[in-house]
């Protein structure tokens, strides 16, 4: 489905989405029990921080881009942000930028993290459904952007002004995340902890374990030395974000932001939300650690 | 009931030790509850087989006890008027329907029959938005999900999966026997509130060949 066209005048072109390119914001909390995920930016943190150093609201659409390769070609001059993963790119990272027309902002290499996010003064204008502009592509709720694309601004916001005397704007030293350097990630009982031998238990918080190749939108694969799958038969049940199911083969899988309402794997933790955003920016191929932390 | 905790602010309450209809009941009734009179603060809550998750915006203090509480109230209190069935008109003959009849050991028609013979209950929501987890399908229908998944099952898709039969609400991979269609639209993102979803966790179905 493509996105309605404003009339407005557009400000960037994707010259290419590079691995991936969409629309997110703080996604669409409530619809879980109808099995819809409640999707938004992957790194929660640096998308409102984008946001923030533009003034936009906190629910302004940005654009959220996977790894490598994405290009967007400047049609008006504008100011923007860009936060998140470190991928070599052209314009400054954690601070407002002015660009002109005919410049083009790429992001051609990688250093850290997965997700970068592009935010436009005002937000992107994006379709909604069901009260959020989060692409799910899955369940044809928007698409990737494409080659050719053409953004425009939300109009209805006024657009960014540096305000007298102030020559820069930069996201406080504390917001600017260094993803190479993800902190343990704290980890509080799932509902079938009880489930796991103590073995497992400190096996799960002892060793560092690596995100897998096969992690997206929907969940991140650990492999380590595997768990051992406790031997009951479960129920299907609700899935919270950040789960840590572990299937038969005793590799974890967190459970994220596009994935499953609910599932029959038991689950031996779950990653505090704060944390999940350090998560997601561990590329694959780099380990993360869990430190445990209870409910009493 | 029962509850543990699920990480900050979320709870996840048993209300059933095994699928049935005593616990559909019982998950129709919590549902009922919880969208009459919402706790203070629920962000969020799933309602499944045996259990639901409730999920609390930060700084609601939540009381898993006076939550079950509340709830076994609710159960008690109201048994909700049971709504008419939703009815899928279903015109049968997808590319399983012959497998379907060959394990069940019975023709193609016996095996439509006896799906549409049965008044289903939405256990549950999930896979996709607004895909039924139907039971109690008859044991004799109870087929294995294929080998190897397909890529691509179009939507209005009816499938038997194990001990479940569904609806593919939208286009998606998927492993289940594929054994008719419906015109019926399950997930209708463009639509007003009330209809974007055609089922919710605790309605009764019945199919309807056409």
């Amino acid at each position: 489905m493509m996105p309605p066209v404003p009339m407005t005048e557009p400000f960037l072109e994707v010259l290419s989405p590079g691995l991936g390119a969409a629309f997110h914001d703080q996604g669409r909390p409530g619809w879980r029990r109808f099995g819809v995920p409640a999707g938004g930016a992957m790194d929660a943190h640096a998308a409102a921080c984008a946001n923030r150093l533009l003034g936009n609201p906190p629910w302004s659409t940005v654009v959220e881009c996977l790894l490598h390769g994405a290009r967007f070609r400047v049609l008006r001059d504008c100011w923007l942000a860009l936060t998140g993963a470190d991928l070599r790119p052209s314009h400054p990272r954690w601070r407002v930028f002015r660009a002109a027309a005919g410049e083009t902002i790429r992001l051609d290499g990688h250093v850290s993290g997965v997700w970068a996010y592009l935010a436009l003064e005002g937000g992107f204008a994006a379709p909604h459904w069901l009260d959020s502009a989060s692409t799910l592509a899955a369940a044809g709720l928007g698409r990737p952007l494409q080659k050719g694309d053409q953004l425009h601004r939300c109009e209805s916001e006024p657009r960014f002004e540096m305000p007298p005397g102030v020559t820069a704007r930069i996201a406080h030293w504390s917001e600017q995340r260094d993803y190479s350097h993800p902190p343990p990630l704290r980890v509080w009982p799932g509902p079938q902890w009880d489930w796991f031998a103590p073995d497992d238990r400190h096996r799960f918080f002892d060793q560092p374990w690596t995100v897998a190749a096969q992690s997206n939108r929907l969940g991140y694969r650990l492999t380590g030395e595997p768990l051992a799958r406790p031997a009951r038969s479960m129920i299907s049940e609700p899935v919270r974000i950040g789960s840590l199911q572990v299937p038969p083969d005793g590799q974890p899988v967190v459970i994220l932001r596009d994935g499953p309402t609910v599932g029959g794997y038991p689950k031996i933790g779950v990653v505090d939300p704060e944390d999940l955003d350090w998560l997601v920016q561990t590329a694959p191929g780099r380990p993360v650690r869990f430190t445990a932390i209870s409910h009493d | 009931m029962r509850w543990l905790p699920y990480g900050p602010q979320a709870v996840m309450i048993y209300f059933a030790d095994e699928v049935g209809a005593e616990a559909f009941q019982c998950g129709r009734a919590i549902r009922a509850a919880l969208e009459r009179r919402p706790p203070p603060g629920l962000r969020e809550f799933v309602v499944s087989f045996t259990s639901v998750l409730l999920e609390f915006l930060p700084a609601h203090a939540v009381d898993g006890d006076a939550l079950v509480a509340a709830l076994h109230d609710a159960v008690g209190a109201s048994a909700p008027s049971p709504e008419p069935p939703r009815v899928i008109p279903v015109c049968y003959g997808g590319p399983d329907l012959g497998r379907v009849a060959e394990h069940a050991g019975m023709s193609e028609c016996d095996v439509i029959e006896v799906h549409c013979g049965v008044l289903y209950r939405v256990y549950s929501l999930g896979f996709a938005p607004g895909f039924p987890y139907l039971g109690d399908l008859d044991p004799r229908l109870h087929v294995p999900r294929l080998a190897t998944p397909r890529v691509r099952v179009p939507a209005g898709s009816v499938a038997i999966g194990g001990e479940h039969t569904g609806v593919y609400p939208v286009e998606s991979p998927g492993g289940w026997n594929l054994i008719g269609h419906t015109a019926i639209r399950l997930f209708a993102p463009e639509a007003d509130d009330d209809a974007r979803f055609f089922l919710r966790a605790g309605d009764l179905v019945r199919f309807v060949p056409e």
